[in-house]
């Protein structure tokens, strides 16, 4: 017998695919489906050269990061900077020194600022795309439907910078249609946009207007997968249109509003930027200036860079968590999760 | 009386007419079915019934009242439909009493009423399940339950027991029926499955192209069809349905083939149709197998034996024409393969005109 036959007759037969291990079994996945595979590697290179590759350049959060010795040879500091964002210094745990200390006030407020517009777009901004999709459900006139529906998804394709511009102005002082409005009723003219106090409104008004409607897709969507004989079954019942709604369409349509809801909590602190950043100033930081605009201030145009990263780091720690435990409830008490 | 009346119903979408003009009565208490191919307004006559679908013409009476204009809800009817139409979001309890809750019945009566169908179907034990952990008869169940529950004056079956296996429609069949005579309530119940319209009904509606072909009970239609249609439509396998011409066979008219004759009943319409062409329909299960043929029997060849167990079906061949036979294997499926011709008792030969496949030999035995 020879060494080759030895070899073969010692290799272990494998007779089932019960016997292959997993990594097995994928690769004759891969070899067999090779084309699926080939379709998937766009977007994965996507993501790893657009948003994992970037995170190498995270550890400059834990960094006193200078552009002149790079990524690598910076030193590391540890959480300084996190210490210096929130005030909380992690060395004075178990000593007599205090371990909060005031933290970066800007930070706190533009944290501060994020959490309040982010809350009040949540509460105010996630029920109009529900309601929106139930009103266009309830009209009966198809070409009416169509024009309205076209009328609130229009804004959705308009660039940020050109509906602030809209917004800026609409509220102008001297121009602007609500101003016109409120000189022609007796009253004086406001400054909206340098106010602290009108700040929020508008930004979370413009941002309700310019998204609704495109959001109300998802639901529209939702409520055309309800079974049509659930409401001839209604409708022999005795139902109105209002019951149906209730009982029927809305109950139908919860665990997709409970899919948005979970992923708009993950995206809550993603307040959009660019509206922000043309529309605030610094008459109005005090009520305007999120995290994201803090992070651009601090990196791009301080060049604290490390600082910035940490910031960023730590809103998109707040974002996992808040996803993560949205999550974690719909999925407890109602059964529907997104994983 | 809570009876039905359909009086020249007419379904049109702008031009197109799919329901011409229907005329029906449906009888307090009584188990009418509806039954024809896809596509032949069955549904939507029912639909029509239900206030689901607005009558284009005609007039439509239930106990009496005409019901063009009235609301479904105001209409006293219960639908049953094809997919249970259960709310997902609703356990079994509260989908049977979701028509009462509408009607703002009290407490003491919905819950009364939920025990008492739980007690009639057999879903006191399931009461707090969702329908989607429920099996496809317990869904039927809930949505009979859910129609019983009002005691509407007259049920709606819309192809209920279509999405069931084989075993379970059997089963349900079954309990529909004990449910019909429970209850004693008018029932209409759409079917593509003739089998469910011979078994179910008091009287069949044959539906075809938006007309009705033949009304009857379930073996005036099996015996004597009006027409070569229904002839088709009932019976598993159906009608077998071949050209042949009329003689005088001296005795009477007999019908040639091109394998032989077969004498025919001697009616008048059939002796005064000697010489015309004409569609012969003798059911499988009619036709006697013959090994030799002579006079009075018709050749042909075996292509193909079915066994069924205490059943065979042969398939033979007539020139080109399939011609199915149902007979009994008696144990010996053997001695089947040397049957190679047919023939059949006069009465229960069907004749059908050529041209309008209407029935030339009447009613030839009593259903």
């Amino acid at each position: 017998m020879t060494a080759v036959d030895n070899k073969t007759s010692s290799a272990p037969v494998k007779y089932s695919a019960q016997q292959r291990t997993r990594a097995e079994r994928i690769k004759d996945h891969m070899r067999n489906e090779w084309r699926i595979y080939a379709m998937l590697l766009p977007t994965v290179v996507w993501l790893v050269v657009f948003l994992y590759k970037p995170m190498y350049g995270l550890q400059i959060a834990f960094k006193d990061y200078s552009i002149f010795r790079g990524v690598a040879a910076s030193p590391w500091i540890g959480l300084e900077h996190f210490e210096n964002l929130i005030g909380f210094d992690w060395s004075a745990l178990g000593t007599a020194d205090p371990f909060w200390t005031n933290g970066n006030q800007q930070f706190l407020r533009a944290l501060r600022n994020t959490i309040y517009i982010s809350m009040y777009s949540l509460l105010i901004g996630f029920p109009v795309p529900i309601l929106l999709a139930l009103m266009f459900n309830e009209v009966l006139n198809q070409s009416f439907k169509r024009t309205a529906q076209t009328i609130v998804y229009l804004p959705h394709f308009i660039s940020s910078v050109i509906i602030a511009g809209i917004v800026i102005t609409t509220f102008s002082p001297s121009v602007g249609i609500v101003n016109t409005i409120l000189t022609w009723l007796g009253f004086e003219p406001i400054y909206f946009l340098t106010r602290p106090e009108w700040f929020r409104p508008i930004f979370i008004g413009t941002t309700i207007w310019q998204e609704a409607g495109f959001q109300s897709i998802v639901y529209l969507a939702a409520i055309a997968g309800v079974s049509p004989t659930l409401y001839e079954s209604a409708v022999v019942d005795g139902a109105s249109r209002w019951q149906m709604m209730w009982k029927i369409t809305i109950p139908s349509i919860l665990p997709t509003i409970i899919i948005m809801l979970i992923i708009r909590i993950g995206n809550m602190l993603e307040v959009s930027f660019e509206m922000i950043i043309v529309l605030y100033q610094p008459a109005t930081y005090e009520t305007a200036d999120v995290v994201n605009t803090f992070i651009y201030r601090q990196g791009l145009q301080s060049g604290q860079y490390d600082f910035a990263a940490a910031a960023g780091l730590f809103n998109a720690i707040v974002a996992f968590v808040l996803v993560m435990s949205a999550n974690a409830i719909s999925k407890r008490y109602s059964r529907t999760s997104l994983w | 009386m809570s009876g039905v009346k359909l009086d020249s119903i007419v379904k049109a979408y702008g031009a197109l007419q799919v329901v011409h003009g229907i005329d029906l009565n449906v009888n307090e208490k009584e188990f009418v079915v509806l039954v024809g191919p896809s596509g032949c307004g069955k549904s939507t006559t029912l639909r029509m019934i239900a206030g689901l679908e607005e009558i284009s013409d005609g007039q439509l009476t239930i106990d009496g009242r005409v019901m063009n204009r009235v609301a479904p809800k105001d209409r006293d009817v219960a639908m049953v439909f094809q997919n249970y139409a259960l709310y997902p979001h609703l356990n079994v309890a509260d989908n049977i009493a979701f028509g009462l809750r509408i009607r703002k019945e009290s407490a003491k009566t919905i819950d009364a009423s939920i025990e008492e169908v739980g007690n009639i179907l057999g879903l006191t034990e399931y009461m707090d399940r969702r329908p989607a952990d429920l099996s496809g008869g317990q869904r039927q169940r809930v949505a009979m339950g859910r129609a019983i529950v009002r005691r509407p004056k007259v049920f709606l079956f819309d192809e209920p027991l279509s999405n069931l296996d084989a075993k379970l429609r059997t089963q349900m069949r079954a309990e529909i029926k004990r449910l019909h005579k429970r209850l004693g309530a008018t029932s209409i119940y759409v079917t593509h499955d003739q089998v469910e319209a011979m078994t179910l009904a008091d009287r069949i509606v044959v539906m075809n192209d938006g007309r009705i072909e033949q009304i009857g009970t379930p073996m005036e239609l099996f015996l004597n069809p009006a027409n070569a249609f229904v002839a088709g439509f009932l019976g598993a396998p159906p009608m077998n349905q071949i050209t042949a011409t009329i003689a005088d066979g001296g005795n009477g008219p007999v019908a040639e083939f091109p394998g032989g004759s077969l004498a025919l009943a001697p009616l008048p319409d059939l002796q005064n149709a000697v010489g015309k062409s004409v569609i012969v329909g003798i059911r499988p299960e009619y036709a006697q197998t013959v090994t030799e043929p002579g006079p009075g029997s018709v050749s042909c060849d075996l292509d193909l034996v079915e066994t069924l167990g205490s059943e065979a079906l042969l398939h033979m061949s007539l020139g080109n024409k399939p011609f199915v036979i149902r007979t009994e294997t008696l144990g010996n499926i053997a001695r089947l393969n040397s049957v190679n011709g047919f023939t059949a008792d006069p009465e229960l030969i069907k004749v059908f005109d050529a041209d309008t496949g209407l029935a030339l030999s009447g009613q030839t035995r009593a259903a």
